[in-house]
Formats: structure tokens, C-alpha cells, sequence
């Protein structure tokens, strides 16, 4: 008798941490929406706290510190944790623990669609409806607050990288996202030769590496380099060239921003597989770096500064690695090369906001103070100070930028900070440290910074500023423009070739993945970005036809044609919701 | 002169020799409740441990018949029932890809067990090894290897192995190559690399046990043979390699017990899209499904093959057990 009896009281509360696991979350925070809470008050004198920022775009984890931290500080009393997934690495494994554990953070940055549905679902963000009719600087991107929480019971996020502009409106400013950017001072010594498609890159670029097989560090010059860090439905490297004819991915599916052309990743003619020829050959030409499979981005990103890479696909890589003040003073640097059949993709001006979202975690502490951050970084003096680590705002005003003459421009401790590499020191009153560690790591664009600001009347991009203009042409960028019609910057270029597709911003999420499809689509993006790899280098034609027969096979055994189905009928809503928003703000 | 060297790890020998050498232990025949209430107390800890991470993971599996988001939990995801089992069996390319998962997995595992035999003649070798500093020093670097994680193991065969490395870096300086040799990246022999490593790692670690078993041979059966005019080399054959089998078979049953556990931690740092054809264990497949593609209840529905297969192990096991011993294990 006894013994069941301790049996009993043994299991029991194994019982209960059964029953535990089996139902944990799933409660909801309740809020009382009824109140309205005033934020837009001053914050500076409140009890200290740290938050926790989840931040799906920050690459940096840890307390937010230098200048940028110090302004939040001092305005708000408030320290940011930020917890960054991207240096995490794993995936979604840090943020399905901590959604599991029932508080993502109290800041949250996360993607709309399939991720803020579920979030609000579980009860994860709070509904900000009390905050949200007080937060003054929010109000002017109604429109797109209103869109992004449409049908949902209230204010659960705000959405990022708004803009005032058009939607037909390149979203990128002076230069676009895309494109073919060689170094322009060995193509000048080549005697600028003609480009007409994408492969005819590979015999100059075969001619510059030869020209110059080793850089300035003594180490050998690769005219391509891949890395794997960011490897999604393909290989991330295979897409760049597609986007130079104007695709962009829809899943498995690559969408001409026109609406013009809907192609399946693997079929044998698509533009993918045409980008993973092209490197193929440059392997067999030895164009290709063999450190590429190891390598990260990092590793990559110092080659470029080091001048070990010819080419790059995106102007933030290539330019902002190499084009320093002395490289380009001294003619030297990466710039777009005119390559005749290009029609590049360019991302509309999001009249509705990106794909990322901000919102409140329902466990916060304070949530009107975070409110009120938020706020903050849609306000002129947010916009400024914290779109500043690659998007192109000014920083401080005080600091790197002022008024003279009634239009802003960089002071000298602006020009050494923004226009060179970034280590100028801050001065011990704005929070000491260098510069380029003291800007936001919340790496989140509130609002474009092609965006007119309303206090200097000039965009909140400082390159946009004619004292800027002047200053940072040199003698790579004089010959650039001089071999390509005088145009004053990459975009214009393109735009006067009409050499430019710009997709509209109509700020389109695809819906959530079922389950079934989710299942298959990581599989199968597993096989592709596996055999992409491969087939890039692959020993021979071949092997690399061969290759690529597997990659199908095994695809579409897996289940690729149901996937792809799917993405297809995304890629053509998606289509239909830039004809909308078109229609919309014309 | 004397055989019977102490080492740190014959504390271990010592007990299982002692236990095969000392008679049963009579119970003290003192029944009733006030007993087997102790006794149970007394095993009660462990019963919970047990029952906390044998049996209460299990519990886990019930996400199998889930569609499973743990924003949700699972009382707010959708009850699936058996969807995923359907989509593991639905396809050839599915099953081929889990038989290859599993082609690795019993033959990296296999590979392993062959190759325990190693460790034995590495002992016996080691043992007869006269000058004391030099067996000790040999015996600390090759036990070294095992307390390095997995991690680091890889940040050294990628300082010497990559690209770039060491090895390649000096190859193409003496002019015998001209373009890089791909040792890591490269889906050739990667069961032979993996076991190389393994066996880097394992080797010295595992000598340990023989080490002390050698040590609790019976000094008068070598002196014997000695008389007998037996040979160092026959002393070996004749002497110390049979008086280790026990322990080796213990340990061997031991190693066939985790056949399906054999750690995805040095598979998941060497891991690449090169290899990872013949790179993917059990235990990886299942990481990458669940963690790496975020498909949870997909990676609950295939860990639990890992059970199946195990009780399939042991049912046969159990039955050549029977046929050899006529006594069964279970």
C-alpha cells in the first residue's frame, strides 16, 4: 500500500512536467487597449533599463555602445542588448528557442508574413493601439502602419525602409544594388573594352588577372570570389548575375521586375543556370578563387580591401571594401561597367515598408518607452543617426554634419568619418570610440534615406549634399564619367541608358509556407545550393551537364514541381500587387 | 622485475577484475517493508535520472503528429497526424537520400568498430616500451587529442588542409603542385578521412582502458612463459593479447550498443556541400532537417527511425546471443 502510495507522489509531478511540455505558451499577454498612453514625452530622467533587442538584421551582438548608444542614452535612458541571429548563425535555432520559451525580446525586428502572423498568434507582440496615437513621427507613414497591421485586432508592428517617394521610384538612390562593378583602373588599361552580355566579362577579366596576378599584399589576384554565408533557395553568388537582367527571386522561381518573364531556378535555359556556367568557366579559366568554398564573407570582404578581387556584383562590397579615399585618389577602385544587354534590377522606393518589421514584444519591460525609440528612428534626428551603417544617412547633426549657408553638409570630423575609413575618433562628449563601431548596430532603415528631410530640405542621404559631390570626386570617378556619357553617378547612368528595371515598391509578402511546402522547399534548396557548388566546380562540360541532370533529378524528387507551383502563384500576385500599387500612387 | 606497473587508470581494472574474482556477495536475508522502502529510496535517484532523460524525451515525439511551430506550442499547431511518416516513405528520392543517411551511418560506425582493434596493439605496444619517459610522454600526446573539441579539431585541419593551408601552401612552394589540392572540400574517401580523424582523436584515449588491463595480468603467467622460453613477441601473442580480449569484447558490445549514436559533432564541423553526400550521419540528417531547414516535426518523425532501428539492433543481437549462449540478454 504504501509503496504505490510513493510511487504515486513519484510520478506525479513527472506527470505534470509531462503535461507541461506537451501545452507550455500558447497564452496570450492581455493589454488594455481602451487606455491611451501618451509616449512623446522626455524620457531622459526615467529608471535606467537595458533592453533586449531580437534583431533579425543585426550582425553585431552585444550592448549597443559608442555614439550611437550614447544619443539613446542620453534621450532615453535606455541601454540595447541586441540579440543577432545572424552571428548566432543556425538559422532559425535562436529564434525558435527563444519564441518556444515564450519572449522573443522586447524590441523585436523580424520579418512580416509567415513570422509577425505566427508571433501575434502565440501572443508574442503586444498590440501598441494605446502607444501608436501618440507616437507623432510614426503618424506621417500612416498609410503603410495601416497596411501592414490590416486585418489584424490592432498596432502589432511598424514597418521599415518607408518612403514619401513614388513606388516607381528607385528605392537604392545613387546606386543601385545590383550590378557589374570591375576595377576600373584595369579596364581602363585594357583600352576600356566592349562588353556586350555577361560572358564577355570573363576574357577582360581573364586579361586583367593576368595583367595583375598579385596585389599589393603579395598575394594572388582572383578575378571572381564566392562565399556561402548567405546560401537560400540557390547559391547566393548564382543569383547575383540574374539580377543584372532584371530577376529577382520569388523562392524557387526568378520574376523579371516587369512581369515579363517567370523562370524555374533549375530548368536548363534559366538565367541561374547561365550564372553557374559563367562561373564554371571562370574556374576553368582560373578566374576563380579556390578559397571560395571555405571562405565566409568576412574573409572575402578583406580580400577586396586588400585589391586580391576583380569583380563584384554589388557596389557595397566591391566599393565599399576598395574605393577609399586614397585607392580612388589615386585612380584606383571598383565602378560600373557599361555591359550592353544589362537591364538591372533596382527595388522601388516601399511605399508600404520592407520586409522587415519592428514591434513590441508582449513581455516587454516599458513598452511605452520603446514605443517612444520607435518613434525616435522615424523622426528626422532617428532617420539620420541610425541609418548610418550602410544605408547612407548622415549621423548626428553636431557631430558629422551642420547647416551652413542653409544646406547641410559634413564637417571636417564628418568628412574623416564617413568619407574615409571610419576610425576618426569621436569626441568624449558624443561617447568617445571610433566612428564606424558607434553607429547603429540595430542596422534597421525606419525610413529611406533618399527621403527628403523636412528640417534641411536635401535628402537624409549625405551623397545626395553638392558639397559632398564635390568633394568626393576624384580621378577614378572624373574617368569613369568621362567614358560613360558624363553621367554623374552609377544610377544616373543607368537611367539615361535606360538600362535600369525598377520593380515597384509594392511592399508584397508572400504568404506563410504550409508546412508540407516548407518541408520540401528546405530540402530541396539544400540539393540546389549542393549542386550548384559542384557544378561551379565541376572538372569538365560533362561533368558539369551531368551534374547538373542529378541536380534535377533529385529536385524533382523530392518534390521541386510542388514548390514551385507555389512560388510561381506568388511570384504572379506578387506582380499584380506592383501593378496595384503603381496604379495606386500615380 | 615487475610487470605489474600502476597506472591511474588501473583503478577502473581493478574493479572489474576484482568482481570477476570475488565470489557472490551473499545478501543479508533482512525482509520487510522498512527495507525495501531504503532500497527503493536508494535507487530512486537514479530512476529519475533515467526516467528524466531516457523516457520523458520521448514525450518529444508526440511533435512528430504535429504540424509544429513553437511560436505556437503545440496545443495551438495543427494535429497532422501521420503526414510526415507519409512524406519520409512518399518519394524515391526521399528514401534514396535516407538509405544513403543511413549507408553512412552504419558504415562510418562500422568502420569505427572494425578498427577498435587498434587501440589494443597500440596498448600492447606501448607497454613494452622500456624507457619510462618516453611511454608516458607518447602516452600523454596521443590522450591529448581526445579533450580538444570537435571545433577546434577542424580549425587545425583547416589551418593545414585548406586551400590555403599548411600542407598545400608548402606542396605548391617545392613546386609539386600548381593548383591546390582539395582535402576538405572534396567528396573522395570521406569515410577514410573521417575515420583518420577519428582515430587521431580516439586512439590514446582508448588505450587507457588496456593499458590498465595489461597492467592486471597475472605477472606469474609471463614469468612461466619466460621459463617456457617464450619470446617478447610470443610474451604478446601468447600472454598479454588473449588476457586483454575480455576487456575488449566488453567494450566492443559496447561500441556495437551505440552504433547509431556515433556523434554528429566532428560530421557537422567537416560538413560541405562536397561532402556532404557521404558526410551525413543519422544524427546530422536530422540537425540539418530540424535545425539548420526549420522543419521540426519532420526531424521528430525521422529521429524516431533511430529507435526503431535500435531495438531492431538489439532484438538481433539478442538473438545471436541466444544462439551462441543459449541465454538471451533481454
Amino acid at each position: 500500500m504504501r509503496s504505490r502510495k510513493a510511487i504515486a507522489l513519484l510520478v506525479a509531478p513527472l506527470v505534470g512536467v509531462l503535461a507541461l511540455t506537451a501545452c507550455s505558451s500558447g497564452g496570450s499577454a492581455a493589454t488594455d487597449k481602451s487606455q491611451t498612453v501618451n509616449v512623446d514625452k522626455d524620457w531622459s530622467k526615467a529608471a535606467p533599463i537595458t533592453i533586449d533587442v531580437f534583431d533579425g538584421l543585426a550582425n553585431y551582438q552585444g550592448i549597443q555602445s559608442g555614439w550611437f548608444g550614447k544619443i539613446v542614452q542620453d534621450k532615453f535612458n535606455m541601454k540595447l542588448n541586441i540579440i543577432a541571429p545572424n552571428v548566432a548563425g543556425g538559422g532559425d535555432t535562436l529564434y525558435n528557442t527563444r519564441v518556444a520559451g515564450g519572449n522573443l525580446g522586447d524590441l523585436i525586428i523580424t520579418d512580416k508574413g509567415q513570422k509577425m502572423d505566427e508571433l501575434i498568434q502565440g501572443g508574442l507582440l503586444q498590440d501598441d493601439s494605446s502607444y501608436y496615437g501618440s507616437m507623432k513621427s510614426m503618424k506621417t507613414y500612416d498609410a503603410a502602419v495601416q497596411k501592414l497591421n490590416d486585418g489584424k485586432k490592432g498596432v502589432y508592428a511598424f514597418p521599415t525602409q518607408v518612403s514619401a517617394q513614388k513606388p516607381t521610384v528607385s528605392s537604392e538612390g545613387l546606386d543601385p544594388t545590383f550590378g557589374p562593378f570591375l576595377r576600373w583602373d584595369y579596364y581602363a588599361q585594357l583600352g576600356y573594352p566592349k562588353i556586350n552580355t555577361l560572358e564577355d566579362l570573363l576574357p577582360v577579366l581573364k586579361q586583367m588577372q593576368d595583367a595583375h596576378p598579385t596585389a599589393d599584399n603579395g598575394k594572388k589576384v582572383y578575378a571572381v570570389d564566392l562565399f556561402k554565408d548567405w546560401d537560400g533557395n540557390m547559391m547566393v553568388m548564382g543569383k547575383q548575375p540574374t539580377t543584372l537582367y532584371g530577376y529577382d527571386e520569388m523562392g524557387f522561381v526568378l520574376a523579371k521586375a516587369d512581369g515579363s518573364d517567370y523562370q524555374s531556378i533549375v530548368d536548363s535555359d534559366s538565367q541561374y543556370v547561365r550564372a553557374l556556367k559563367f562561373y564554371y568557366q571562370a574556374n576553368q579559366m582560373g578566374l576563380v578563387d579556390p578559397e571560395s568554398t571555405t571562405q565566409n564573407y568576412d574573409t572575402m570582404f578583406s580580400k577586396y580591401q586588400n585589391g586580391q578581387v576583380l569583380l563584384s556584383w554589388w557596389p557595397w562590397l566591391g566599393q565599399s571594401a576598395y574605393n577609399t579615399t586614397a585607392n580612388t585618389q589615386a585612380g584606383k577602385g571598383f565602378e560600373l561597367v557599361p555591359m550592353k544587354d544589362q537591364n538591372i534590377f533596382s527595388y522601388g522606393a516601399a511605399v508600404y515598408g520592407a520586409t522587415q518589421v519592428m514591434a513590441i514584444g508582449s513581455k516587454a519591460k516599458d513598452p511605452a518607452r520603446i514605443a517612444a525609440f520607435i518613434d525616435w528612428l522615424y523622426s528626422p534626428e532617428g532617420i539620420l543617426a541610425s541609418s548610418s551603417q550602410t544605408m547612407g544617412g548622415a549621423g548626428p547633426q553636431g557631430l558629422t554634419w551642420d547647416m551652413k549657408n542653409g544646406k547641410p553638409e559634413l564637417t571636417d570630423f564628418g568628412q574623416k568619418a564617413i568619407l574615409g575609413d571610419g576610425t576618426a575618433e569621436v569626441p568624449a562628449s558624443w561617447g568617445g570610440g571610433q566612428y564606424a563601431k558607434g553607429v547603429s548596430a540595430l542596422n534597421v532603415t525606419t525610413v529611406l534615406p533618399i527621403d527628403t528631410d523636412p528640417n534641411t530640405k536635401m535628402p537624409y542621404n549625405y551623397k545626395y549634399w553638392p558639397q559632398v559631390q564635390a568633394l568626393t570626386s576624384t580621378p577614378l570617378s572624373k574617368d569613369w564619367s568621362s567614358h560613360m556619357g558624363n553621367a554623374t553617378s552609377t544610377m544616373d547612368y543607368l537611367q539615361k541608358n535606360h538600362e535600369v528595371l525598377v520593380a515597384p515598391g509594392s511592399g508584397y509578402a508572400a504568404p506563410a509556407d504550409s508546412s508540407e511546402i516548407q518541408t520540401i522547399r528546405n530540402q530541396v534548396k539544400a540539393s540546389i545550393v549542393e549542386y550548384s557548388w559542384k557544378m561551379v566546380f565541376a572538372k569538365n562540360d560533362a561533368d558539369f551537364s551531368s551534374l547538373l541532370k542529378q541536380m534535377q533529378d533529385t529536385v524533382k524528387g523530392l518534390g521541386y514541381q510542388k514548390v514551385l507551383d507555389f512560388d510561381m502563384a506568388n511570384a504572379k500576385a506578387q506582380n499584380q500587387a506592383r501593378l496595384d500599387v503603381t496604379a495606386a500612387f500615380k | 622485475m615487475t610487470v605489474h606497473q600502476v597506472t591511474s587508470a588501473e583503478v577502473l581494472l581493478d574493479d572489474v577484475s576484482t568482481r570477476r574474482a570475488s565470489a557472490p556477495r551473499t545478501e543479508p536475508r533482512r525482509k520487510g517493508p522498512r527495507t525495501s522502502r531504503t532500497m527503493f529510496l536508494l535507487l530512486l535517484p537514479f530512476l529519475v535520472l533515467v526516467f528524466a532523460f531516457s523516457y520523458l524525451p520521448l514525450a518529444g515525439w508526440v511533435t512528430a503528429l504535429y504540424d509544429y511551430k513553437p511560436a505556437l506550442g503545440l496545443g495551438g499547431s495543427q494535429f497532422v497526424g501521420l503526414q510526415w511518416f507519409r512524406m519520409l516513405v512518399g518519394s524515391r528520392t526521399q528514401l534514396e537520400q535516407i538509405g544513403q543517411v543511413m549507408a553512412n551511418t552504419f558504415a562510418m560506425s562500422g568502420l569505427g568498430i572494425l578498427t577498435s582493434l587498434f587501440p589494443v596493439f597500440f596498448a600492447i605496444l606501448l607497454n613494452e616500451v622500456r624507457a619510462k619517459w618516453f611511454r608516458n610522454m607518447v602516452q600523454t600526446l596521443t590522450t591529448l587529442p581526445n579533450f580538444i573539441s570537435w571545433v577546434l579539431v577542424y580549425a587545425i585541419a583547416f589551418s593545414l588542409f585548406s586551400t590555403s593551408g599548411l600542407v598545400n601552401t608548402t606542396l605548391h612552394d617545392w613546386g609539386l603542385i600548381t593548383t591546390p589540392i582539395h582535402f576538405l572540400d572534396s567528396d573522395n574517401h570521406v569515410w577514410l578521412t573521417m575515420l583518420a580523424w577519428s582515430l587521431w582523436k580516439g586512439l590514446g584515449w582508448g588505450a587507457i582502458m588496456y593499458l590498465a588491463a595489461i597492467a592486471g595480468i597475472d605477472p606469474t603467467l609471463y614469468e612461466s612463459a619466460r621459463i617456457d622460453g617464450a619470446n617478447r613477441f610470443q610474451l604478446m601473442r601468447y600472454i598479454t593479447f588473449p588476457q586483454l580480449m575480455p576487456t575488449y569484447v566488453v567494450l566492443l558490445m559496447l561500441s556495437v550498443a551505440n552504433l547509431l549514436n556515433n556523434g554528429m559533432e566532428q560530421y557537422y564541423v567537416f560538413q560541405n556541400a562536397f561532402n556532404r553526400d557521404h558526410i551525413q550521419v543519422l544524427d546530422l540528417y536530422v540537425y540539418n532537417i530540424g535545425l539548420t531547414g526549420n522543419s521540426l516535426s519532420m526531424a521528430a518523425a525521422l529521429s524516431m527511425l533511430k529507435s526503431v532501428v535500435s531495438v531492431l539492433l538489439l532484438l538481433f543481437v539478442n538473438w545471436v546471443a541466444k544462439r551462441v549462449r543459449g541465454t538471451s540478454i533481454i
